[in-house]
């Protein structure tokens, strides 16, 4: 399987982001996929969207970038956190 | 000289910043981390603040230093940079009150929610460097380590207190329900537009403008993002300062590049952390998880709104023109610039998404915190140089968290040294907090009536 590329995105790119980055590295590890992470501000998301398999924000965007987006806010606040997973292995198993 | 003073003669005399790196490992061992993860942790927070003291240097002395050229030049008095939250917390971190501050931060949430004062659980490690912020600060000023634990503690009671009256506003305008933001910059700021509201609320013709704007940020594009607004300040100012025009050039990209590997540092101290923040999220959450509570995140999770993406932007400019004309000011905005929407998100939802309505009481609370950040100048630069992030005679300020209320009034009551400025910021303060009162519960009701 080529190696997907996921965006983890915050207002700042350094407290939230971290946790929900952390996550999906570990999540992919289990499940044996190639994951490289992109972890930026909400505000450069446009900016990296080249070759990038997901995006994951830790609040609720709004706009549609036109990749899969999940929303990664069940990382922080610890509710629905595998429904969460759930969605984002399905994006990255295709 | 007693055990506790001996104590921490040793950890002051170890240097601050290898202090957390160490309590994190034995904090970390003892919530059952693995060894080798929690010496990885300890390490990765020294790395962060060996990082961010290099950054801060250079900015203040590139940027400070253009800065004050360019206020000479045009009769500004703009000297002093603002290093941001990402300055700010690696300083709080740092000082060795924050070995202290975890745990206590901790307790006091637990003592609260025991005693049924609040329905606030912060599972948000991370933003305890906030309260730590206004203890270490109390601590540096008066010496007095007594005052700077009593400084975390005050800052978490009130924060938690803050939790509780957000929460409506999250739930409903933000639709996260169940959820709060006990932020430091946040919380703090939000009465100020419940007041705000409450007064355009009485005057005819005003209270009926209402707009909103969605795409400004698709707009902007590439406008928006840090490494250009720090790439364009820093050109600006080395113009202005009367650089020629490859110096000036030279500034931009080196402000840039802070805008670009501040938040990379920053991180290092974040993962450091997370192995011990994840352990005493599944921990509280277990215990306090249900409908009853409130649980308290980072305000990142407001800043997807496009109303927040969009004040935000626009109060990039308007910081720096508050900045020029508030009279006597010296701070100059940049490190905070590109997260102005952590002072305004809760606005946002007092003013249910009323752009016109942000855009005045954001003023006034940007006003209010650049006026306290000229305040806490000497403070903040104290602490600086208690944790090695500031040498020579430098001048060090921090919008967030060096321009808050609450730290401020706490500081300044031990301080004394400008007792109008203590009561006319009390008086404003409380005057707003009481208003924010009313508004928490109406918007409560509200909720309330919308479930039935």
């Amino acid at each position: 399987m080529l190696k997907k590329k996921v965006i983890a995105a915050c207002g700042g790119a350094v407290a939230t982001s971290t946790i929900a980055a952390n996550k999906i590295v570990e999540l992919c590890k289990k499940n044996g996929i190639d994951v490289e992470i992109c972890q930026i501000r909400i505000s450069e998301i446009e900016s990296n969207l080249e070759g990038t398999d997901l995006i994951v924000t830790t609040s609720r965007i709004k706009r549609d970038y036109g990749i899969p987006y999940v929303n990664g806010m069940a990382f922080i606040s610890g509710i629905g956190e595998e429904a969460t997973e759930a969605k984002i292995l399905e994006v990255l198993k295709q | 000289m007693n055990l506790l003073e001996k104590a921490v003669d040793v950890i002051n005399n170890m240097g601050a910043s290898s202090l957390l790196p160490l309590t994190v490992v034995f904090l970390s061992l003892c919530f059952g981390v693995k060894p080798g993860k929690a010496i990885r942790s300890g390490l990765m927070i020294g790395a962060g603040f060996v990082g961010i003291n290099l950054i801060v240097e250079m900015m203040n002395s590139q940027l400070g230093t253009a800065a004050a050229k360019m206020s000479e030049r045009f009769g500004l008095n703009l000297r002093v940079v603002d290093l941001g939250w990402q300055g700010a917390s690696p300083m709080a971190w740092a000082s060795w009150l924050s070995a202290i501050a975890i745990p206590l931060a901790i307790l006091v949430n637990i003592v609260m929610l025991g005693m049924k004062l609040t329905r606030t659980v912060n599972i948000d490690l991370w933003n305890i460097w906030h309260m730590t912020f206004t203890g270490a600060l109390a601590y540096t000023v008066t010496g007095k380590l007594w005052i700077g634990i009593l400084g975390v503690a005050f800052h978490a009671a009130i924060v938690y207190k803050l939790g509780d009256l957000w929460a409506p506003f999250i739930g409903g305008y933000f639709e996260l329900t169940g959820l709060t933001v006990p932020h430091g910059t946040a919380s703090y700021m939000a009465p100020v537009a419940c007041l705000t509201d409450w007064i355009i609320e009485k005057i005819p013709g005003i209270r009926d403008i209402n707009f909103s704007i969605d795409q400004l940020q698709e707009k902007a594009g590439v406008l928006a993002e840090p490494i250009v607004i720090g790439g364009i300040m820093g050109t600006a100012i080395g113009l202005l300062a009367g650089d020629r025009p490859d110096d000036a050039f030279m500034l931009g990209i080196q402000m840039s590049a802070v805008m670009v590997l501040m938040p990379q540092i920053v991180k290092c101290i974040m993962e450091g952390l997370l192995p011990l923040s994840e352990r005493a999220k599944k921990i509280l959450s277990k215990r306090f998880g249900n409908g009853e509570f409130y649980i308290g995140l980072d305000p990142a999770v407001l800043l997807g709104d496009s109303q927040v993406v969009t004040a935000g932007l626009l109060f990039i400019p308007i910081t720096l023109l508050i900045a020029m004309i508030l009279p006597g000011n010296q701070v100059l905005p940049f490190g905070d610039l590109a997260t102005i929407s952590f002072f305004i998100a809760i606005a946002v939802a007092v003013h249910r998404g009323n752009l016109f309505r942000t855009l005045i009481s954001g003023s006034l609370i940007m006003t209010m915190t650049l006026w306290i950040t000229n305040q806490t100048i000497p403070w903040v630069t104290a602490l600086a140089k208690s944790t090695g992030a500031l040498s020579g005679d430098g001048l060090a300020a921090a919008m967030d968290q060096g321009g808050s209320p609450i730290t401020y009034i706490f500081v300044e009551l031990f301080q004394r040294d400008n007792l109008a400025g203590l009561l006319i910021i009390s008086g404003i303060y409380i005057v707003c907090l009481a208003v924010s009162v009313k508004y928490s519960r109406a918007e409560k009701a509200r909720g309330e009536d919308e479930e039935l």
